[in-house]
């Protein structure tokens, strides 16, 4: 009764200032919540005079040391290792996604249903397991350790048609009747594809791309794996992790603030970039399941 | 269960139907599960028919077929180089001759040590030449079990080659029959890019799948009826066989008997794995829906910059967010040494110390991670709710609440059922949260007696991994979780599909 | 410029649902012919057979004498326009019809003349440099046709090409279809769920239900002779008044009695009665609603009707009625019959007097709906 009395008093304007208001604030919370981890990270790897955990978030002594130290530990190897690995793992990611995705939205094979029901199947076991046996297959065939790199991108791809599953939904959006016009017009199937089908198919294109490549950038579980202890097989996460462990996190706490900074700026500057793409992507794909 | 017609259902009280509805949906939970065996059991039924069917057409074939064709049930292909379509039949005839000489070769030697799973393992034997004894390594379980799981596929891959090769006879012979003309090579290459441009695109995914994701599976369910661990790894120390169903007895222990039995920790860990996975599935999406909508509402200023803000965190690769915030929780960590500092607490705060207080941040930490990737799509869903819904809501009375209540929930749920399905198995196996914020601690000592350390936090993903990379390596229990995880996944897939009429009318509200 | 025919085609869908059974058709060379009926009927199916779009279950399609089952669509020379148009939305206007060409190869000034003069025709000579996103309904309608023109193909099909335009476009673009035929002389295959389409257009008309040829027949024959009570309905508006009645014969004469009303079946339908020995008994009597006959004051043989809707169409006036019995009428009358006090009294609940000529009638069998005289 008061509030409706009161609403009528001030006009529905005045209500809606003062919900704002409460909005604006929440909103402002909720940012500094997400962000000062991130700032946490950023002036602690700034900070030089200690190099394990501290209770305060402000440096007493700043200065560069943390990341020039970066340089004389294995990390540029990481680094590069992460770096290929993900680049040749999302171009080749990619493709086979577009593969799979542009088939099982536009051909009506017999095999169709029996094959996705039996991909749905296969992706409720946990993928960690195959991991036992592919580690020891790939260490007979010398891809693991020191020579991690290609082993783990065999690992990446391989199964990556399995994720087909955002590119259909987004294929499935472009009228079909585009294809047939096409077929009729004289073009063979492949035609279809190249000419009129990827030209428009750009957003997923860069969006299969984008996830692509940020899964073997912040992978864990395959990469330590793969390298399984061999620190110029490892990739940054799994190197990085290491710090962490109890006997070492004291020396290299700070160290590990540089490091994350130094991982996390090119994928950050790169989403923000191609944020547009990655958001159809996600809302797509929740959507169409 | 009294069942109540449409109109009868509609007479109801509001309570009444709320219970009606909660009670027909665990009714129908039983329904749902005998549905989904049934299917499979129609579906082996469909696979028998459809087998003796084969065999029929493939004697058929054999008694009506001209020379050529009945030539052609020994020398595959031959039938296809004698009419004319060469290229066909030398693939046909290629693909034999590497089969019959690697069956020779190799195939034979596995399959028929695949029963022992090898005989004799590794020995010390007497070296005259060094005049002195020498380790001998004999047979190889793990190769033999791989060699033989390939084997199989390759003699299942025979067979099917050799069933098209017959039809292939049949077809080509009515073609000739008809007096039209067979495809040439050309002709067939040709069709790659075309009419049969599929096979061309799928070859390669489908091999990825089959190697690294089919034949790994296949081999590792066979793991969990073998003894195969870091103490018989099959060739340096001891050989693995086969055990029956002894390891899926250890966990979960029917039989009452055994030596080891992990059957309360698997209790324990599985209980866990399911709250987390409701908690981590619906917080999220209530609180990233919120999230959306607040960002939404007209009049609020900024919009892109909050969004931005929210998805940048998704840019930064979780090991880094995660392993620093949890360092951050720690017992020295920056949240205790602050709280310390302004004297809100006397004593650090046990974030991973408590089991209780450890899930509640584990879940906490993980609605931070979550809700940009929701707040993402609620902002799409929410944006393509027709605005003429809320405009007749409106009209019709409705007030804030309930236009949320009414048209958004039921909008926003119906469309993104089946991600919330998807989203609750992921979680399930969300080993990154947990791994990289807790490694499962703390430690639950009163289980640690099982297999590694298991701690209150730990996913049985998380407790797989574990048992792998242990120092015991007990490789066959892993693969019975893994296996137990997938029946406890299909149990769930199948109850929803089944029992959400949503899901499967998805055009509803289009 | 072929023939196409169409023997036992049948479309099962892997549900097993069967789309179209045992379709037949002799198309001739330079014919147009428009498939027309309820959606769901399998005309689209039909015509999406013939272009190769479609699986055909069983049965032959050949084009030119040719059988062409098992050719892929592009190597059977045939052209398409689409419901939506299906422009390459990547693609300029210029770009969306010489894709064809492009694709055959042939050399730039071929194809610039080629495009040039099918835009000129069309008039879409200014719009050859846009996207299809920029241009209005309309005009993407002639895009889609000029691609298929530049063709020179030896079929014409067309999917529902005017469906998705308004009322008004919907009729220039018919009267410019009429023009393009002309030009083309060549073979079309229309597909349209609209009867005014199907008469203005075709030279033969294929009416489809439920996967059935109902009729096939030029636009007067299906109008005027249909073999079922379907085919009575759905050609011509507003349809047919159809009521149960008794036939009654006589000293050799032959008389329906709706509603009281005793008619003299007369002319050709009365002597076609004759012939066939029609016994008297019940039969679904159907009635054009422009061969109804309006009077203010009762008359012998006239039914007594009540008014219940009057749709004034500007020329001609639609008028509702029901009768005594509860069969419900449409009269059909032009507007400058009535003096301006008649028109004035047509108000709801007017009292009427409805009768019919009698050579005008159309008889159907009540169980089998077929029509007793074709």
């Amino acid at each position: 009764m008061e509030t409706k009395s009161m609403k009528q008093h001030m006009g529905i304007r005045a209500a809606n200032t003062i919900s704002n208001t409460i909005i604006h604030v929440l909103l402002i919370i909720i940012s500094v919540i997400w962000l000062i981890p991130f700032v946490c990270i950023v002036l602690q790897s700034l900070r030089v005079e200690s190099t394990w955990q501290v209770g305060y978030i402000i440096p007493q002594k700043w200065g560069l040391d943390n990341y020039r130290n970066l340089l004389n530990t294995n990390f540029p190897k990481w680094y590069l290792n992460t770096l290929i690995t993900a680049l040749v793992t999302a171009a080749l990611q990619t493709i086979i996604v577009l593969c799979m995705s542009y088939t099982l939205s536009r051909f009506r094979f017999k095999l169709r249903k029996p094959l996705m029901k039996f991909m749905l199947i296969l992706g409720l076991f946990p993928g960690m397991l195959t991991m036992i046996i592919l580690y020891r297959v790939l260490k007979d065939l010398g891809l693991t350790q020191a020579n991690a790199v290609p082993g783990l991108i065999l690992v990446y791809i391989a199964s990556s048609g399995m994720g087909y599953y955002v590119s259909k939904g987004f294929f499935d959006t472009i009228p079909k009747s585009l294809d047939e016009a096409a077929r009729i017009d004289g073009a063979t199937r492949a035609q279809v594809l190249v000419k009129i089908i990827l030209p428009l198919a750009g957003s997923i294109v860069i969006y299969t791309l984008l996830t692509a490549f940020m899964g073997p950038w912040g992978d864990y579980v395959f990469a330590s794996y793969i390298s399984f202890g061999n620190s110029s097989g490892m990739n940054v996460a799994v190197g990085m992790y290491n710090w962490l462990t109890p006997d070492q996190i004291n020396n290299n706490y700070t160290m590990f603030c540089a490091g994350g900074v130094v991982v996390a700026i090119p994928v950050v500057i790169l989403f923000m970039c191609l944020q547009k793409y990655y958001v159809e992507g996600v809302t797509g794909g929740a959507v169409k399941g | 269960m009294k069942k109540y017609s449409d109109l009868e259902y509609l007479r109801l009280s509001k309570w009444n139907k709320f219970t009606y509805r909660f009670l027909s949906f665990f009714a129908s939970i039983p329904t749902a599960i005998w549905n989904g065996i049934k299917s499979i059991g129609l579906w082996f039924k469909k696979a028998g028919l459809a087998i003796a069917g084969e065999a029929k057409d493939i004697v058929q074939t054999f008694i009506e077929g001209d020379w050529k064709t009945k030539l052609s049930y020994l020398v595959m292909g031959f039938g296809n180089i004698a009419r004319g379509q060469v290229l066909r039949g030398l693939l046909f005839l290629l693909f034999e001759v590497v089969f019959i000489g690697y069956m020779i070769l190799a195939g034979i030697y596995w399959m028929s040590m695949l029963p022992s799973l090898g005989v004799v393992g590794p020995h010390r034997e007497y070296n005259e030449l060094l005049d002195t004894y020498v380790t001998v390594y004999g047979d190889n379980s793990f190769k033999i079990l791989l060699y033989g799981v390939l084997t199989m596929f390759f003699i299942v891959a025979f067979i099917y080659t050799w069933r098209l090769n017959v039809k292939q006879n049949k077809i080509a012979e009515g073609i000739l029959k008809s007096g039209k003309k067979l495809k040439s090579g050309k002709d067939d290459l040709r069709s790659l890019v075309d009419d049969q441009f599929h096979k061309t695109l799928l070859a390669l995914p489908l091999t990825g799948i089959l190697i690294f994701t089919v034949m790994p599976l296949v081999f590792m369910i066979l793991v969990a009826f073998t003894n195969y661990d870091g103490t018989h790894d099959g060739f340096s120390n001891n050989l693995f066989t086969w055990v029956g169903l002894e390891n899926f007895n250890t966990m979960l222990h029917w039989t009452g008997g055994g030596s080891t039995n992990y059957s309360a920790t698997f209790g324990e860990v599985l209980s866990w794995t399911l709250m987390w996975a409701f908690f981590a599935t619906f917080t999220n999406y209530f609180l990233g829906m919120a999230v959306a909508m607040m960002i939404n509402k007209k009049g609020i200023r900024l919009k892109k910059v909050w969004r931005t803000i929210l998805v940048m965190t998704i840019a930064i690769p979780q090991y880094i967010s995660l392993l620093y915030v949890s360092k951050m929780f720690a017992k020295n960590g920056i949240i205790n040494g602050l709280l310390l500092d302004w004297g809100w607490i006397s004593k650090a705060l046990p974030f991973w110390e408590d089991p209780t207080w450890a899930r509640c941040t584990v879940i906490g930490i993980n609605i931070w991670i979550g809700i940009p990737y929701l707040m993402l799509i609620a902002t799409g869903i929410l944006m393509n709710i027709p605005a003429d819904l809320y405009e007749s809501a409106k009209i019709d009375g409705a007030s804030g609440w309930q236009q949320y209540s009414k048209i958004t929930l039921p909008y926003m749920l119906f469309v993104t059922g089946p991600y919330l399905l998807t989203s609750f198995t992921s979680n399930i196996n969300n080993f990154n949260v947990i791994f990289l914020l807790t490694g499962g601690a703390p430690i639950n000592t009163s289980a640690s007696g099982a297999a590694g350390s298991v701690g209150y936090t730990d996913l049985l993903i998380t407790w797989l991994f574990k048992i792998t990379t242990g120092a015991e390596s007990k490789y066959y229990l892993a693969s019975v979780i893994g296996i137990l995880v997938f029946v406890i996944m299909a149990i769930i897939t199948l109850v929803v599909y089944g029992v959400l009429p949503s899901i499967k009318n998805e055009e509803d509200f289009q | 410029m072929a023939s196409v025919k169409l023997t036992n085609v049948k479309k099962i869908y892997d549900n097993n649902v069967v789309a179209v059974h045992d379709f037949n058709l002799d198309i001739k060379d330079k014919e147009f012919v428009v498939f027309v009926g309820p959606s769901g009927c399998g005309k689209s199916t039909t015509l999406r057979m013939v272009a190769g779009l479609e699986e055909i279950s069983e049965g032959t399609v050949e084009i030119d004498g040719q059988v062409v089952n098992d050719l892929q669509p592009k190597d059977r020379n045939i052209a398409m326009v689409f419901q939506n148009y299906a422009l390459y939305p990547h693609m300029t206007v210029y770009d969306n019809i010489a894709f064809s060409l492009r694709l055959q190869k042939l050399p730039e000034d071929v194809i610039y003349s080629k495009v040039t003069n099918a835009a000129e025709i069309l008039g879409i000579t200014d719009y050859l440099m846009r996207k299809p996103r920029a241009l209005s309904g309309g005009q993407r309608q002639r895009v889609a046709i000029g691609r298929a023109m530049v063709r020179d193909s030896k079929v014409f099909l067309m999917d529902e090409p005017l469906s998705n335009l308004d009322a008004k476009l919907r009729n220039q673009m018919r009267a410019e279809i009429i023009l393009l035929r002309q030009k083309l002389n060549t073979t079309f295959i229309y597909v349209t769920h609209d009867q005014t389409e199907a008469m203005t257009l075709g030279d033969r008309i294929v009416i489809m239900k439920d996967g059935f040829i109902q009729q096939v027949g030029t636009p007067a024959e299906v109008f005027e002779t249909p073999t079922n009570l379907f085919v009575a309905e759905f050609i011509g508006a507003p349809k047919m008044n159809i009521v149960h009645t008794q036939l009654v014969k006589e000293n050799g004469k032959y008389f329906v009695t709706p509603c009281g009303a005793k008619i003299e079946v007369t002319g050709e339908k009365g002597e076609l009665l004759a012939e066939k020995n029609i016994a008297a008994g019940e039969v679904l009597l159907g009635v054009r609603p422009e061969h109804m006959l309006l009077a203010f004051e009762p008359k012998a043989d006239a039914m007594a009707a009540r008014l219940e809707v009057n749709e004034m169409m500007g020329s001609e006036l639609h008028l509702h009625v029901y009768t005594e019995d509860g069969a419900r009428w449409i009269v059909r009358v032009p507007t400058i019959d009535l003096t301006a006090e008649q028109r004035k009294s047509l108000v709801n609940g007017a009292q009427l007097y409805i009768t019919f000529e009698g050579k005008v009638m159309h008889f159907f069998d009540p169980k089998t709906e077929k029509n007793l005289l074709y």
